[in-house]
């Protein structure tokens, strides 16, 4: 039996997502960005900042989430698939709001979407990691499973069931947007593609992951054991969807 | 001079008198007071008859027999805590998905009222 084509994806019919905790400097013009790079509707949802975050976010132009107390970045985002899942969004486009990733290459995701037909677009930068992410991504690859080459990018797009898969219980207990909610999605049948982009450096903020050394050793730790608890999940093997062309 | 027979009972009525003040106070609730009201049950009746501890050893072929319910109470103990943090995750996830639904519902009642709502971060209580 034939794996279903997904049906197209417009930008129009998405809403970005951008998680965002004390990103003042930043957020108004990510979210103008999008706007202007995509033309579809920006929710930020604002982590329990203590800055101007929210205002400065809807003064762009965006519709603002605020959380009572910090749940972290994949909180966050999931709290903004929540609501687009509410509100009859058929994708979402999440991204960071400290400004490293290029609005301009947002189009870019859904390009490989429309090639791949894939479920998951995750835009990378291959040549943005260093020599502690490369062998940290090694080991992950080899640990999950999961044929990629960026776990941790908040740069992606989703389409309306891999929405259905995270805006669920089982996805509320994960911390990060990374490994752990790729194999959620790797678990339920969903396709997942890479696409490059371009990222810039931070303009402010730091990466939540790789903040600092025991910051890093207790991610991998958590990261392993989760890993490991799922072990059969990275290695479903999927039929890709080009050796279906009928299918589509 | 007290007896190791007395002070035991002594402890197991100690602890079963606490966690019924604790029920009673509303401070442990359902199943935990039942496990911890079953704590003391047991303390207390093998503080009474130490000569369960004996038969017991001699029934599970463990020769030391006083080291019998210190090894089955490690292992209540561990399972205890492993419950624990089970109930603690389910509560986590639920709080976490309660904040969210939260943030979603505030942001329908400004939209359809008009009006931004002040700044929520001064509830917070912990």
């Amino acid at each position: 039996m034939p794996t279903p084509c997904p049906p197209p994806l417009a930008a129009a019919d998405c809403l970005a997502v951008i998680p965002a905790r004390d990103e003042a400097a930043t957020v108004g013009a990510v979210v103008a960005g999008v706007r202007d790079a995509l033309g579809c509707a920006v929710l930020v949802v604002d982590d329990a900042s203590t800055d101007e975050t929210s205002r400065i976010a809807r003064e762009a132009g965006a519709r603002t989430l605020r959380l009572s107390f910090g749940l972290g970045a994949w909180g966050a985002t999931q709290a903004g698939i929540r609501y687009a899942r509410r509100n009859g969004y058929r994708g979402v486009i999440t991204l960071d709001a400290d400004g490293q990733h290029e609005p301009a290459s947002l189009p870019a995701l859904f390009e490989a979407r429309s090639r791949s037909g894939a479920n998951v677009v995750i835009g990378t930068c291959f040549g943005r990691l260093s020599r502690a992410k490369r062998i940290a991504w090694h080991y992950l690859r080899a640990l999950s499973g999961l044929g990629l080459s960026d776990f941790t990018s908040g740069l992606r797009l989703y389409d309306a069931g891999a929405i259905d898969i995270l805006a669920g219980p089982e996805a509320s207990l994960l911390d990060y947007q990374d490994v752990g909610v790729l194999m959620l999605l790797a678990k339920n049948g969903m396709r997942m593609e890479e696409a490059a982009v371009p990222m810039l450096p931070r303009s402010a903020g730091h990466s939540r992951v790789f903040a600092s050394w025991p910051v890093v050793a207790r991610y991998l730790l958590h990261t392993t054991v989760l890993c490991v608890a799922q072990i059969d999940a990275g290695r479903r093997r999927h039929k890709p969807l080009r050796e279906e062309p009928a299918a589509c | 001079m007290l007896t190791g027979q007395i002070t035991s009972a002594i402890l197991g009525v100690a602890l079963a008198g606490a966690i019924l003040f604790l029920v009673r106070r509303d401070h442990l609730h359902g199943p935990y007071a039942v496990w911890w009201f079953g704590v003391a049950t047991a303390t207390f009746v093998l503080g009474v008859f130490p000569r369960l501890v004996v038969w017991l050893g001699h029934a599970t072929g463990i020769f030391y027999a006083p080291v019998l319910p210190i090894i089955i109470g490690l292992s209540l103990v561990l399972l205890r805590l492993l419950k624990l943090d089970i109930d603690r995750s389910k509560q986590e996830r639920r709080i976490r998905r309660l904040t969210q639904k939260l943030a979603i519902l505030e942001q329908e009642l400004t939209r359809l009222g008009g009006v931004t709502l002040p700044e929520a971060a001064d509830d917070e209580d912990g």
